[in-house]
């Protein structure tokens, strides 16, 4: 299990350095879903199963948005992957720079922090990921009825800047 | 626009502001912030025009990067002291980050360079909104926090209210004199904030007032330029007479309203005893003095006969409501008689 969560802590960072390096936009959506893939395996480790799934659901949508919209709008006939110089270049300098900060910072934070939800979940009735989702249900309801409208607001928001061929603003540029 | 939309997207403006003015967990401070950002961004883009594109995109980028800076450091927070409340933030390094995203977000020196670009992509009507509506989530935020010494905030202060002066001083475009008497004003507010917070929200009202008078007399005049007021005295001639009145007062000149705030901050600074600070403050007003001096004298253009701008301009009969521009005006010169009442306004906020 350590083991496990060694490796995807490592790919989780190596996904992000990926991203930050500046390749070609859909290199970065691979990148992008790397990232979340990892994440969400660090979330299972960390007991939250339920979680990671809702997380994974709605990154898997959201990236397939991103990587159709940066497919469309940046179709390059020699894409920029991390086998170019500049690329390779930056992500070397970024994977440099984490592990400067985390042997500047090493020793402190992460030896006590962590500690898995639900270490003890025979002896307990719910569990703490699906007992947070009933929360928010009952006692978060207002704030979940505010998140929902301002998605809407958001929906609305995009549609007013991406409407019609000569009416839309983003087209007159 | 259709009306629907307009209505959802003011309604969404309002809901956003309320929404950080009533928090008191960061995260959903952080969403009103969110609501305010998202639902403007129709109202500037509105007119089909490459330069509101541009400003438009600049918003987005510098609000989202503050507003993400701000997710950040409030984390930050919680993982260092476990509190999300918004006035226990105690620990200096999310303390920091959170005043200069705020000062992002809100456009003080010596990030405010945003400010200008922005103001000058957009109509007037949208302008006023984005330096008066939208200064009002952050600002509460601003006067919540409060960090161990007075130096980041105050210096940051001084800051803006000399790149404010010093940075519209050769300007012709009015919307960029705007932003950076914006800035100026801004600086003011930062001066006194963590000395007394009452005065704050008077200087915020009163900049309120005043701004929303010349944002709307400029609407009135359809003038964006230094060239365009020499042609307002044939346009409407008594807004023309009052506007450098409300011009002086945003200059901070004596009898008129807008010297009540710069009066009593400056009173203030003396009583803590930073006299270089309020000697600072006050030379800096001078700065942005010469500027509105200068928009005075494009107003009251004394002309010789039969040039360009000695002739009338053709023009149709404004449809613009008056009633706010009349209020907005007489309240940014009138005021400073019944200074005790205004104070007594802003004191039982805080």
């Amino acid at each position: 299990m350590v083991y496990m969560t060694y490796l995807l802590l490592i790919g989780l960072v190596l996904g992000l350095a990926a991203v930050a390096s500046n390749p070609s936009p859909y290199f970065a959506a691979l990148g992008l879903v790397t990232v979340a893939g990892m994440s969400c395996g660090i979330l299972v480790g960390y007991g939250g199963s339920f979680l990671s799934l809702i997380l994974f659901l709605i990154y898997l949508g959201g990236m397939l948005v991103v990587f159709a919209y940066s497919a469309a709008l940046a179709s390059e006939p020699y894409p920029e992957g991390w086998g170019s110089w500049p690329v390779s270049t930056l992500m070397l300098v970024y994977v440099l720079l984490v592990v400067c900060v985390s042997v500047f910072f090493s020793g402190g934070w992460f030896e006590g922090s962590w500690v898995t939800v639900d270490e003890f979940s025979e002896f307990t009735l719910f569990r703490g990921d699906s007992g947070g989702v009933a929360l928010m249900y009952s006692s978060g309801g207002g704030v979940l009825m505010l998140g929902g409208w301002v998605l809407l607001l958001t929906l609305f928001v995009v549609l007013e800047l991406t409407r019609g061929l000569s009416r839309g603003t983003l087209r007159a540029v | 626009m259709n009306p629907y939309v307009l209505s959802i997207l003011l309604m969404g403006l309002g809901l956003g502001t309320t929404v950080t003015f009533a928090s008191s967990h960061w995260l959903l401070a952080w969403m009103g912030l969110e609501m305010n950002t998202l639902a403007i961004l129709p109202l500037m883009a509105q007119h089909h025009h490459p330069r509101a594109v541009e400003a438009t995109t600049k918003y987005f980028l510098i609000q989202s990067a503050a507003a993400a800076t701000i997710l950040f450091a409030s984390s930050t927070n919680a993982w260092l002291s476990g509190q999300w409340d918004i006035q226990h933030i105690t620990h200096p390094l999310p303390t920091v980050m959170i005043t200069l995203a705020l000062s992002l977000k809100l456009g003080l020196a010596p990030l405010h360079a945003w400010l200008p670009e922005v103001i000058q992509g957009l109509d007037l009507t949208t302008g006023l909104i984005l330096s008066t509506w939208q200064k009002l989530a952050p600002f509460a935020l601003l006067v919540q926090i409060f960090p161990d010494t007075p130096l980041l905030i105050t210096s940051l202060g001084l800051i803006s209210m000399v790149a404010g002066g010093w940075g519209g001083l050769n300007h012709t475009q009015l919307r960029k004199i705007l932003a950076y008497s914006s800035v100026a004003h801004l600086g003011w507010m930062m001066v006194v904030m963590q000395f007394s917070t009452s005065l704050t929200a008077l200087a915020l009202l009163m900049y309120v007032i005043m701004t929303a008078s010349a944002f709307l007399t400029f609407k009135l005049l359809k003038s964006t330029s230094m060239n365009n007021l020499a042609m307002s005295w044939a346009k409407a001639p008594s807004i023309t007479a009052l506007m450098p009145l409300v011009l002086l007062s945003l200059g901070g000149l004596p009898p008129l309203s807008g010297f009540l705030p710069k009066w009593l901050i400056i009173q203030e600074l003396t009583k803590q005893e930073l006299g270089l600070v309020a000697t600072f403050a006050a030379l800096s007003a001078l700065l942005s003095l010469f500027f509105y001096l200068r928009m005075c004298y494009c107003l009251t253009f004394t002309s010789s006969p039969n040039n360009l701008v000695g002739t009338t301009p053709w023009r149709l009969e404004t449809k613009q409501v008056s009633l706010p521009l009349a209020i907005s005006t007489s309240l940014s010169i009138l005021l400073l008689p019944i200074s005790p009442a205004v104070l007594s306004l802003t004191l039982p906020l805080f």
